[in-house]
């Protein structure tokens, strides 16, 4: 209910030009102090040169390249670990022994951020993609995992019992019974997954790699380019926002379907 | 009592088999010993961090790192959103500029704050602040704007002063969301010091460790790492859910 009223609401408020009064002052401050030269270039790259950045870069295609590379290896990464993460963490809510030998070693995984295995990941599989599709699906897995198991051991056990009464077998129980009662925790468990994917695939590519947004930003960290830097974060946060509006969209989709 | 202890044994089942392959796979000759180290090997290597202080002063550092971001960006960070909870002129001026911030993954901000502020301990401790203050501000924004209206209205009646209005109202009210603020930020604050870490290598701490240790192929000290990281971030967790459950212990639970 809730979200069919915000999908009503999404499209641009009322205010709109209040809520870019802030934003445009900070723009037209950060030319004043950078023509006035009040902050050394080095330290605060102009509104200009960041702008000529993205046109050089993008006309050099190395934009278009590395944005190829992040969004493969993010989408990769994130499918395969989401999947794996759906199928194990329904399984973990329906069978009471798969929890029973699984969960205790899951618990223990969970609580080891995913940044924290990159040097492991490297250790094992080189730099190459292997490892940043893998780190990727790792940080996808336990939010949905976690999702479909405590959406699944959510739903009343009246309704477990009613179809073992029917003698319900597995596959429509889990149609007509599980899917339903289920998809909006596991929808929130995704955009979460995503999220957290983009930032540890970030993170990754910081390190190590030889394309990617990350490695962009990094190169022009190391070449005192903060031009390179700012178009980087620029573009790591817009794709950040893409990412969690365009899930929020697809969630109030999703919820109006079920209504209907 | 043999239910559950047969319980906690189906759990150890997957660990063992795990521990196996791992210690098969490190017998399969020198190309897999690099990155299969023994067990017994990875058992020595701990005691010999242990002992020689090496993991205990790293760990120290991390966790001061840690504690100094989660303080100062969580203090802030409760500042500003109880600022904007209370004030709808403060939101609306500087809400859209703090949600367009908060958009940028946390560890895409290094490469600019490391060409600002180098890559030492200030560095370090900037990306914890803003890793606690994001979390902050949107729970105690969140906590003030959930105060019952009622609770409010009640206090305007028996003509409460503004002061009374914070200490009896608002921040009774907000205080759940505020642990939740706290919880969240303590998370992302750990995360983020082993990211930091990890990226900016320079000085101690348990990422820098573990980077060397990468540097150097050493997975034993790699591992020991990853799980220091992990059973320090749990212990973390444990002990605020335990403390925020005594703080709130008046809470009527549903």
């Amino acid at each position: 209910m809730n979200a069919i009223s915000t999908a009503k609401k999404l499209p641009i408020p009322a205010d709109a030009l209040g809520l870019l009064a802030v934003p445009l002052a900070m723009l037209a401050l950060w030319v004043l102090v950078t023509r006035a030269q009040w902050v050394p270039e080095q330290l605060l790259v102009s509104p200009t040169k960041v702008i000529e950045a993205v046109g050089e870069l993008w006309e050099a295609g190395e934009l278009q390249g590395h944005l190829q590379n992040s969004l493969r290896r993010l989408f990769l990464g994130f499918f395969s670990g989401a999947i794996f993460g759906l199928i194990f963490g329904v399984l973990m809510g329906l069978s009471k022994s798969m929890e029973d030998y699984c969960a205790p070693l899951f618990n223990a995984f969970r609580q080891i951020p995913s940044i924290a295995f990159i040097p492991m990941l490297i250790l094992i599989f080189g730099i190459d993609e292997t490892f940043k599709i893998i780190i990727v699906a790792k940080a996808a897995f336990f939010p949905v995992a976690l999702g479909g198991y405590d959406s699944v051991r959510g739903i009343p056990k009246n309704y477990f019992e009613v179809a073992k009464v029917y003698q319900c077998p597995l596959w429509p129980l889990i149609k007509q019974v599980v899917i339903p009662a289920t998809v909006p925790q596991i929808l929130t468990g995704l955009r979460l997954s995503l999220s957290r994917s983009w930032m540890v695939l970030v993170a990754a590519e910081l390190m190590a790699a030889d394309s990617g947004i990350g490695q962009m930003m990094e190169w022009g960290r190391q070449m005192f380019r903060m031009d390179i830097v700012v178009v980087g974060v620029f573009i790591t946060g817009l794709i950040g926002f893409a990412l969690d509006y365009g899930f929020k969209w697809l969630e109030s989709r999703m919820a109006r379907w079920k209504m209907g | 009592m043999g239910l559950v202890f047969l319980k906690r044994l189906k759990g150890l089942v997957l660990p063992l088999v795990l521990l196996m392959v791992w210690e098969i796979a490190s017998r399969q000759g020198r190309a897999y010993a690099l990155t299969f180290i023994p067990i017994e090997k990875i058992g020595r290597s701990l005691i010999e961090t242990i002992l020689s202080g090496e993991l205990l002063t790293n760990l120290l550092a991390s966790l001061g790192t840690a504690s100094t971001g989660l303080l100062i960006g969580g203090t802030v960070g409760l500042g500003l959103g109880s600022l904007m909870g209370l004030y709808p002129r403060v939101d609306k001026i500087i809400g859209p500029v703090f949600h367009s911030f908060r958009q940028v993954p946390l560890l895409g901000w290094i490469p600019l704050i490391g060409l600002w502020f180098g890559n030492g301990c200030l560095a370090k401790t900037l990306v914890v602040c803003l890793a606690s203050f994001y979390p902050m501000v949107l729970n105690s924004y969140a906590g003030i704007r959930n105060v019952e209206n009622n609770h409010l209205e009640v206090g305007r009646v028996l003509g409460a002063s503004r002061w009374q209005t914070y200490r009896y109202i608002l921040i009774p009210g907000a205080l759940p969301f505020i642990f939740i603020g706290i919880y969240h930020a303590l998370a992302f604050s750990w995360i983020s010091t082993v990211g930091s870490e990890l990226l900016f290598t320079a000085g101690p701490g348990l990422g820098g460790m573990m980077q060397t240790a990468q540097m150097a192929a050493k997975m034993d000290i790699v591992i020991i790492c990853v799980a220091s990281i992990g059973i320090t971030g749990l212990l973390m967790n444990v002990s605020l859910a335990k403390l925020s459950s005594h703080l709130l212990r008046w809470r009527a639970t549903r």
